[in-house]
């Protein structure tokens, strides 16, 4: 266990979430058997003043959790200072067996909890509060990954040991490696590149068409085959080192923490193609999901596509 | 209905809200102001002190080797120098005689630092102080350099020109303050006696063929952790400390430090955290009529819990600035008294020095996290109430 402030902040602020969202699961159930908007009983009276508490907790510990978030990612950076053999927050994920779900399951939890919200945002704006029963069963759902979330996140902050020596980033993403990571390196260049811009193609097509679900779709997609090529091509170009596959390294200080930029585009991006999805299933006006998700993913497109750019114009040869 | 942006007549309403329950928010303004203050200063010293450490760990060379015999520090042979060497990378190789001398009276240490003229020194403010001075002459004399403490505690005990160490045969040996020494970095020298190393052999009782530690100077700092492992094969009677060991366990001394000092805060966060949460769910009247006429003509539940978060936020950001704003003047314009000595330890000695100004978004990133969504967590529950009150019942 690591007496570090950093992490002390991070559990405290978690263990006041974890009261707030327990309150807000026991009124979720509740709302999800008993509520009927045609009632006009007591009951039904209450169970909407209550609906109220919990958008309102849930809207307090999703706009905490992104900044939590990415402070956590920069604690798991100062960390990796003092385990020997990181240099950079994958080897601190990789010293215990929890890392990687943790991070996939924080990950996954706020695209949930934002969904969620969007949810919200439209009930609430409807008079006859259509969504309610929807979101509250979705709350009980939410509220499961996110005690996942908080038992792992103990574990592991409990789990590193400061004297075992872990696995730098130039080891555990290389094209040596023996894992998913070393075959996703493997994969031939060429190939990747083309799938991505295709993907990012058919963004464009489905935008333009605005067919249904299908926009969604090649967003996660996107997302998948953008951290792939993340990993495998682009990231080289912004280390300019081939042999440099890290997605973590660039979010320090010696890469102008661009990582922290990269991933925000990728994440708002995504979430909007995710969310007009649900907005098309719900049969809302998708139009702004639609056009965020395009514009951030569009500037992910160019950023990322820049750097090997610049790099070419630099230095008259591909790395 | 406006969309979800920042509403400014809601903002407006806010403040003035806040303003109408004067006493009361400024009771909790202040309360709140002090206990992020005190947050900070303790995040403050705890950076400081550690960035002065480092500072000084960076002037020192890359290994030092120490002779361990039943895991307890021994004297070490001055030839070994000569094996060390030969290892390939190695910049140069010194032998120190060092050492700290208790003076009974005062009650304190004195480091005691043995300098050989015409040796390479094993730091760039000693190897200036050599040039300066002449460690011969020094000894010709039998006179020491001394640090501005050390001139202190021994012009309190009326040595103004000179003072007798007690040498291990209690025999007692006379040494002439020459002179003061400063250096840029006050922690560390303030408690230091420098003379020659013939003297310091004398007092320390260190015979000639033997040093207190071996330093060891590496050109390449990639190299460092090799020519450790090497040494440690040659010599397995020792230990040997590379200056990442030494910056890492301080490190992990400060931050334990100040974790420790925050797990007992909790406590202290969660009483405020009971405070606001009482304070804001006793309504008076006069609230409780002022949010039945809101309802009645129009606001929705939604609007008035907006409302209540621009309130709380408004009090605690403002705290959390105060607050920032009160330790950095406690810490770095008045030197933090008292806190500051959580962290220095107990040697009289060590502690007139400057606090360098450290600030970086790391801390203020804690500190903010601590602060405002704490505060603004409490008043969830307590204005979710006061929003759903009946309107009828609360006009009446």
């Amino acid at each position: 266990m690591i007496l570090l402030p950093e992490v002390i902040s991070i559990l405290i602020l978690n263990s006041l979430f974890f009261i707030f969202a327990t309150i807000a699961f026991f009124i979720s159930i509740k709302i999800a058997i008993y509520w009927d908007f045609n009632k006009s009983t007591k009951e039904q009276y209450r169970l909407e003043k209550e609906s109220f508490l919990v958008s309102t907790i849930i809207k307090y510990i999703f706009i905490l959790k992104i900044p939590l978030f990415l402070f956590f990612i920069f604690t798991l950076d100062k960390i990796s200072d003092l385990i020997t053999g990181a240099m950079c927050a994958s080897g601190v994920i990789t010293a215990t067996s929890y890392g990687v779900y943790l991070l996939t399951i924080k990950l996954l939890n706020i695209y949930i909890f934002g969904l969620w919200l969007s949810i919200s945002y439209l009930d609430i704006r409807r008079e006859d509060l259509p969504y309610t029963k929807i979101k509250f069963e979705l709350f009980i759902v939410a509220y499961i990954f996110f005690i996942i979330e908080l038992i792992l996140m103990w574990l592991m902050f409990s789990s590193i040991d400061i004297d075992k020596i872990v696995s730098c980033c130039g080891t555990l993403f290389s094209s040596s490696s023996n894992s998913t990571i070393g075959d996703i390196i493997r994969i031939k260049q060429s190939t990747l590149l083309t799938i991505f811009y295709i993907t990012s193609l058919l963004l464009f097509i489905f935008y333009r068409y605005r067919v249904k679900y299908l926009f969604a779709i090649t967003n996660i997609l996107f997302i998948t085959i953008s951290i792939i090529s993340l990993i495998s091509f682009f990231g080289t170009y912004i280390y300019e080192l081939p042999t440099h596959h890290c997605p973590f390294c660039f979010l320090q200080k010696d890469y102008y923490y661009i990582g922290y930029l990269i991933y925000t585009l990728l994440f708002i991006g995504s979430f909007s193609g995710l969310n007009s999805g649900v907005m098309e299933a719900l049969g809302e006006d998708a139009s702004k999901s639609y056009r965020y998700s395009l514009i951030f993913n569009s500037l992910y497109i160019v950023l990322v596509t820049l750097y090997p750019t610049i790099y070419y114009i630099k230095n008259g040869v591909w790395l | 209905m406006k969309k979800s942006k920042i509403n400014l007549y809601l903002l407006e309403f806010s403040i003035n809200a806040l303003l109408r329950a004067k006493a009361k928010n400024i009771s909790i303004l202040l309360i709140f102001t002090l206990l992020v203050a005190l947050l900070s200063s303790i995040f403050f010293i705890s950076n400081s002190i550690r960035y002065e450490l480092n500072s000084v760990v960076d002037t020192l060379p890359e290994i030092i080797i120490q002779k361990v015999k039943g895991g307890r520090e021994y004297d070490i042979e001055i030839d070994r120098v000569d094996d060390i060497i030969a290892i390939n990378g190695v910049k140069s190789v010194i032998a120190r005689v060092w050492g700290y001398y208790y003076f009974a009276n005062a009650g304190v240490n004195f480091s005691i630092i043995g300098i050989n003229q015409y040796e390479e020194q094993y730091k760039s403010s000693l190897e200036r102080l050599t040039n300066r001075v002449d460690f011969d002459t020094l000894e010709a004399n039998s006179s020491m350099l001394v640090g501005i403490g050390v001139r202190d505690i021994m012009k309190r005990n009326y040595y103004n020109r000179y003072f007798n160490f007690i040498k291990p045969n209690g025999k007692l040996k006379k040494m002439t303050i020459a002179g003061v020494f400063r250096d840029d970095i006050l922690l560390e020298s303030n408690d230091i006696i420098l003379m020659s190393q013939r003297d310091a052999r004398e007092i320390l009782g260190i015979s000639p063929s033997m040093a207190t530690d071996i330093v060891v100077k590496v050109a390449n700092p990639k190299e460092v952790s090799t020519i450790a492992e090497k040494i440690k094969f040659i010599y397995p009677d020792t230990r040997v400390v590379t200056k990442d060991d030494l910056k890492i366990s301080y490190r992990n001394i400060f931050d334990y430090k100040s974790g420790l000092f925050l797990a007992l805060f909790t406590i202290s966060l969660f009483t405020f955290f009971m405070i606001v949460y009482d304070k804001s769910s006793g309504l008076n009247s006069q609230e409780k009529q002022e949010i039945g006429v809101l309802r009645a003509v129009g606001w929705s539940i939604d609007d008035i819990l907006k409302e209540k978060f621009y309130e709380a936020f408004i009090i605690s950001f403002i705290s959390y600035l105060l607050g920032v704003i009160l330790a950095l003047f406690y810490v770095y314009i008045l030197n933090a008294p008292l806190l500051r000595y959580i962290f220095e330890g107990y040697s009289k000695l060590k502690t007139p020095f400057e606090l360098p100004f450290i600030l970086d978004i790391e801390t203020l990133a804690i500190i903010f996290f601590l602060s405002v969504p704490i505060y603004i967590g409490a008043t969830i529950i307590p204005a979710w109430r006061a929003s759903s009150l009946d309107v009828d019942e609360v006009i009446r």
